[in-house]
């Protein structure tokens, strides 16, 4: 039924690395366009078609990977792609043809006719922005011979939008913070963030709503820095944020260790135990046994095991992970069943 | 209503002021509240600082036009987005301030663009120039254009 992609999880974002527990994953992207190419606003059909074209066969004489053609693609195939955060929800939106290219080992990205020509982006577990950022930047310089991208002395790399001109260079963490969100802190250290010139979004980028404890923080400005400074501005921060996380979690445990107990092994017992949940609920349990693990009070689940409950519990990705179109309930059901197969694997007993 | 400061801009925003004897009814511009410190300036994220600028739209901005995409700046203003590559070009003296606003900076440091050979779209040039010789029944010219395409290492056409 779904031919065009089989289960989508990178490797990569399943790989040991670095502060992963509050750290859930770590994303760079670069936007580009191509030389003599009319913008998204300009653009005529045939205009994409040829991008699309153009981009296809210098992917193919240069790398391994998927090139997927979403015109072609079924609704729940571009959902999933979308919650494995593969494309972004403005190129599901689009009418001219657009394309998206996953590398071979499913850590790269590259958007076609999103808001720029190129949307070249990296993902991995963890906090790993300079590892991912050179895998990126890869593809930057090939897809760069190749095409020739439209660049400005004075201004840098000429995107649709004057926000990325310069590097086009978006740098992002998703953090997950429920110790500050327990303290109160949150709020203060948003504020903050927000002074320094960095941006705080939900887990699916812009607009979209705080689940979970979960945070995205990525740089505002993309003129006037190198690339590396903005890099290391986004990872001198977050490390940041990972001493006060630890210290707000000292807190709790000092001030309220039982109750913050109780709500752990709680939301362990729901998630072995269900038998219906949906997936915003998912989020929020899986935060407290996240939490649970960073202070090492359940030792037989690990992080890698989270992340991929958190993907494939999606509302999208659960129908694909099971192959067949699924009602709201039905999902709600897959749902329960998957999260207490996969945790039962810990320990047989507990099924 | 124009403001009581500066006599030019309209007056948006009103207030009372207490501060001497008699209680005065107050009207100001944005401009000139802003410098006598009386809004405080709200940190605004790139985007709401570009849909704030884009909004001040001058008569000739219809005449301004990208010769090469033919978007003009008033296009620009009411979008937020260049046509194409050289619109940043033929728009630059009239956006500079917005630039600077919005990025806080005027000036890329960063990676450079490096001068490539283009094949890409050397070789899509090729295919639709063979196209069109072989539209024309221009064999020789079609054999041509294969053997330059072949060299370039595209071998099924």
């Amino acid at each position: 039924m779904f031919e065009n992609i089989k289960w989508l999880i990178s490797p990569e974002l399943s790989r040991e690395c670095e502060e992963k527990e509050i750290v859930v994953s770590t994303r760079i992207r670069v936007a580009r366009n191509i030389e003599g190419i009319p913008f998204e606003l300009k653009m005529k059909t045939k205009d994409a078609e040829k991008l699309v074209q153009m981009v296809k066969s210098a992917l193919e004489m240069n790398f391994k990977g998927k090139f997927l053609d979403l015109q072609k693609l079924k609704p729940l195939e571009k959902e999933s792609l979308l919650e494995s955060h593969l494309i972004s929800p403005a190129i599901v939106k689009k009418e001219l043809p657009t394309a998206t290219f996953i590398s071979e080992e499913g850590n790269i990205s590259i958007m076609v006719n999103e808001e720029d020509h190129l949307r070249i982006q990296g993902l991995s577990c963890g906090l790993n922005l300079s590892n991912i950022a050179s895998k990126v930047y890869e593809f930057e310089e090939i897809l760069g011979q190749e095409l020739g991208y439209a660049y400005n002395e004075n201004y840098g790399f000429i995107t649709s939008c004057p926000t990325n001109l310069g590097t086009g260079l978006r740098a992002s963490v998703l953090l997950h913070l429920p110790g500050l969100v327990y303290t109160n802190e949150i709020e203060k250290i948003l504020k903050s963030t927000f002074n320094l010139g960095m941006a705080v979004r939900g887990l699916y980028g812009e607009g979209s709503e705080i689940k979970g404890n979960l945070f995205q923080i990525s740089n505002q400005h993309t003129l006037g820095f190198k690339e590396d400074e903005l890099i290391e501005k986004i990872t001198k921060f977050t490390k940041m944020l990972i001493d006060l996380e630890l210290k707000a979690r000292d807190v709790i445990l000092n001030r309220a260790r039982y109750e913050l107990e109780d709500k752990i092994f709680r939301s362990l017992g729901i998630l072995t135990s269900a038998r219906l949940i949906n997936s915003d609920e998912v989020l929020s349990l899986l935060s407290a046994i996240r939490l649970g693990i960073g202070l090492g009070l359940i030792k037989d689940i690990d992080i890698i095991t989270l992340n991929e409950i958190m993907l494939v519990t999606r509302p999208g990705n659960i129908q694909l992970y099971y192959g067949e179109i699924l009602e709201e309930q039905e999902r709600d059901i897959r749902r329960a069943d998957y999260i207490r197969h996969k945790l039962a694997k810990r320990n047989p007993a507990s099924d | 209503m124009l403001c009581d400061n500066c006599k030019k801009n309209p007056a948006t925003f009103f207030y009372k002021d207490v501060s001497g004897e008699q209680i005065k009814e107050v009207h100001l511009c944005e401009e000139c509240a802003r410098k006598k410190g009386i809004i405080s300036d709200k940190k605004l994220s790139p985007h709401e600082i570009l849909q704030k600028l884009l909004k001040s739209v001058e008569k000739e901005d219809g005449q301004i036009v990208c010769p090469i995409c033919l978007l003009t700046l008033s296009e620009f203003k009411k979008f937020g987005r260049f046509g194409c590559a050289n619109c940043l070009k033929v728009f630059e003296p009239y956006i500079k301030t917005l630039i600077r606003e919005v990025q806080n900076s005027e000036k890329h440091i960063g990676k450079k663009a490096k001068p490539g050979g283009r094949r890409i779209v050397e070789i899509f040039r090729l295919k639709e120039e063979l196209r069109r010789a072989l539209e024309k029944e221009a064999y020789e010219d079609a054999a041509k254009i294969r053997d330059q395409l072949k060299t370039m290492g595209v071998e099924n056409v």
